[in-house]
C-alpha cells in the first residue's frame, strides 16, 4: 500500500513536472543530476576506502622492506669483513673455502647484498618498535658455529659501573652469530635483530624470546614455533617448586622438549597480551621503561615482576593475578618499591670498601 | 578535375591513416617506468627492486608447521608491494637459476590470482609479456624449481644406517634409511624484479 502510494507521489510529481515551466523543470533535472552525481562520489569514496583498507591489510600482514640505499665499505684486499651504517660483518674462518663464498667476487655480492637486506630489516625494526640500539651490530657468519648448523645467537655485553653515586648497567656492544644455513632463513634473521633491538632492556629471557618469535612468526612470517591452543591445563608446565617453568629459563642451552615448550609457551602468552591490549601494546611497555630508564639502576637481569608493572601500566589493569594464575612467581610492585630496592643495593655498595 | 582533387584527398588520408597507425604503433612499445622503483615500493627482499643489478636477493620460504618433513613441498616467493595499483604489462625478473615458477597479482578483493607460469626457463633475464593488462599493487613470484635444486637435495638427503645402542652398551648396525637435514628446494637468487606498463596507460 505505501508503495504504491510512493509511486502515486512521483508520477504526481513527473505530471506536475509537465505542466510546471521551464526554469522549474531546470531546477527539478539540476537536483537529480546533483543527487545522482553524489551518489556516484559516495560509491566513489567507498570503493576508494575499501581499497586503502585492503592496502593496509596488505602491508600488516607481511614483513615487507624498502631498499635502504647504506654506505658500505669493504675491506680490501680480500673483502672478508664489512661495514655499512647499523653493522659490521666478518666472515669466520671456516667459510673461507666454502664453495659459494671462496672467491673475492662471490664475498663482495653476498656482502653488499646481505648488508643491504639487514639495513632495510633495521628500518623496518626501527619503524616497528620505534627504537634502536646506540652500537653498532657485529654480525659473524661461519659455516659451523659452536658446532652445528641449526643455532644462530645475538649476544648483548654489558658493562656494570658505579657512577654519581649509583650502580648502573650500559649496553657494551651486540655481537650476531650465524651460521650460513640459518642466515638464509629471513625469519632466523628477524628473530636475531629483534633481540639486537629489545635487549637493551635487560629483559627476562622468556620475554626476549616471546617477543623474538611473535616477530619472526606473525610480521616476518617465517616462524617455526606454532602458537599453544591455550596458556593453561595441560600446556602449562611447572618446575618442582610449582613455578611457571618459563620463569627460569637462562638462554637456548639446548633443542630438548623443555626448550622447545618455553619457545612456544612464550610467544603465546606475548601473543596473548598484544591480541587482549592491541597491537601497539609492547610500543607502550617499551615507551614506559625508556621513561623511567629504571631497568639500567637494576641488578642483573630483569625480574618477571618488574616486568608486569611496565606490563600492568600499559594495559591499564592490575596483570600480577593473570601472572599468577599461569604459577608465575610475582607479586605486585609500585615505583616505590623498586626504587627503594635500587636505593638499598646503591648503599650495599656505597658500604663496601 | 574533380577526379584529381578527390585522389590528391585520398593521398592526403592515406598518409594520415599510416602515420596515426605509426604513431599508435610507436606509443605501443613506449613503457612506462619501472613501478617497482616508485618510492613507497616494497619486497621480501629490498634487493628485487634497488636497481642494483649487483646485489642478489633471494626468494623466502612461506611459514610452515615447522617440520622439515611436512614442510618439503612448500615452495619459496618473491613478493614486491607497489604504493597503489598500476596497470601492469611487462615483467622482467633477472634471476640465475629460475627454474619453474608462477606470477601472480593481487587482486582488489585482497587475494592473490595466477597471471602466467613457466615450466622450463633458461633465461638469465626473464622478459614477460602479458596477454592482458594487470590492474595490481602486488606480483608475486612463486618459485617451483631452481636450476640448485638437485645439489640441495644431494646436501639435505642423507642415507645412513639407523644404528641402535644396546643395553650391554654395544653399538647394533641398523638398517639403512633417508634422512632428511634441511630444505631440499634451493631459494631463487633474483637480482631485480622489474614492473611496466604502457608509457600513456592510466593510472
Amino acid at each position: 500500500m505505501e508503495c504504491r502510494n510512493r509511486l502515486l507521489f512521483i508520477s504526481k510529481v513527473f505530471d506536475g513536472l509537465h505542466c510546471a515551466t521551464t526554469s522549474t523543470r531546470i531546477w527539478v533535472v539540476m537536483l537529480i543530476t546533483v543527487l545522482v552525481c553524489n551518489g556516484c562520489t559516495a560509491l566513489k569514496e567507498a570503493q576508494q576506502r575499501r581499497e586503502q583498507r585492503i592496502l593496509e591489510e596488505r602491508n600488516a600482514s607481511s614483513l615487507m622492506l624498502r631498499p635502504s640505499n647504506p654506505t658500505i665499505k669493504i675491506k680490501e684486499p680480500d673483502a672478508l669483513y664489512a661495514t655499512s651504517d647499523h653493522y659490521t660483518l666478518t666472515f669466520a674462518e671456516d667459510l673461507y673455502e666454502h664453495p659459494e663464498l671462496d672467491s673475492i667476487e662471490e664475498r663482495e655480492t653476498f656482502v653488499r647484498s646481505a648488508l643491504g637486506y639487514m639495513e632495510s630489516l633495521y628500518d623496518a625494526m626501527n619503524r616497528l618498535f620505534g627504537f634502536q640500539p646506540k652500537h653498532k651490530i657485529h654480525v659473524t657468519l661461519h659455516d659451523l658455529y659452536q658446532g652445528t648448523r641449526l643455532a644462530a645467537t645475538t649476544t648483548t655485553n654489558y658493562r656494570y659501573g658505579f657512577q654519581n653515586g649509583r650502580y648502573l648497567k650500559f649496553v657494551n656492544g651486540i655481537k650476531m652469530d650465524f651460521p650460513l644455513a640459518m642466515y638464509e632463513k629471513h625469519g632466523v634473521r628477524a628473530h636475531e635483530l629483534t633481540h639486537a633491538f629489545t635487549n637493551i632492556y635487560f629483559l627476562p629471557v622468556w620475554f626476549s624470546e616471546g617477543i623474538a618469535v611473535l616477530i619472526q612468526t606473525e610480521y616476518a612470517q617465517g616462524g617455526t614455533h606454532p602458537k599453544f591452543d591455550s596458556l593453561k591445563g595441560t600446556y602449562l608446565r611447572v618446575d618442582l617448586d610449582g613455578v611457571n617453568q618459563l620463569e627460569n629459563w637462562g638462554g637456548h642451552l639446548d633443542g630438548g622438549p623443555l626448550t622447545q615448550w618455553r619457545y612456544r609457551y612464550s610467544y603465546t602468552l606475548v601473543s596473548e597480551l598484544r591480541e587482549r591490549y592491541g597491537n601497539d601494546f609492547y610500543i607502550k611497555v617499551f615507551e614506559l621503561m625508556e621513561a623511567d630508564a629504571l631497568h639500567q639502576r637494576l641488578e642483573g637481569k630483569m625480574r618477571t615482576s618488574f616486568l608486569v608493572y611496565y606490563l600492568s601500566k600499559a594495559a591499564g589493569e592490575d596483570l600480577v593475578p593473570f601472572f599468577q594464575e599461569l604459577q608465575f612467581k610475582v607479586r605486585k610492585l609500585t615505583k616505590e618499591d623498586i626504587l627503594k630496592q635500587i636505593e638499598e643495593m646503591n648503599s650495599q655498595i656505597r658500604r663496601q670498601p | 578535375m574533380s577526379w584529381k582533387l578527390n585522389r590528391n584527398w585520398v593521398c592526403k588520408y592515406v598518409l594520415l591513416g599510416m602515420f596515426c597507425f605509426y604513431w599508435g604503433c610507436t606509443l605501443g612499445q613506449k613503457w612506462s617506468e619501472n613501478y617497482a622503483l616508485l618510492p613507497g615500493a616494497s619486497a621480501t627482499d629490498p634487493a628485487f627492486i634497488d636497481a642494483n643489478p649487483e646485489t642478489i636477493g633471494q626468494s623466502q620460504r612461506k611459514q610452515g608447521s615447522g617440520s622439515v618433513g611436512t614442510d618439503l613441498d612448500i615452495p619459496s616467493e618473491a613478493i614486491i608491494y607497489l604504493p597503489e595499483r598500476k596497470s601492469i604489462y611487462r615483467i622482467v625478473i633477472h634471476s640465475t637459476n629460475l627454474e619453474e615458477f608462477e606470477v601472480h597479482a593481487f587482486n582488489s578483493r585482497g587475494e592473490w590470482d595466477k597471471i602466467y607460469d613457466r615450466r622450463s626457463n633458461r633465461d638469465l633475464i626473464i622478459d614477460i609479456r602479458l596477454k592482458k593488462v594487470i590492474m595490481t599493487s602486488g606480483i608475486k613470484v612463486v618459485v617451483r624449481r631452481t636450476t640448485d635444486d638437485a645439489a640441495r637435495k644431494r646436501e639435505n638427503i642423507q642415507l645412513r644406517r639407523e644404528n641402535v645402542q644396546t643395553s650391554d652398551g654395544n653399538i647394533r648396525r641398523g638398517r639403512y634409511r633417508y634422512f632428511i637435514t634441511g630444505p631440499t628446494t634451493a631459494l631463487a637468487n633474483i637480482a631485480e624484479i622489474e614492473l611496466y606498463g604502457y608509457a600513456t596507460a592510466s593510472p
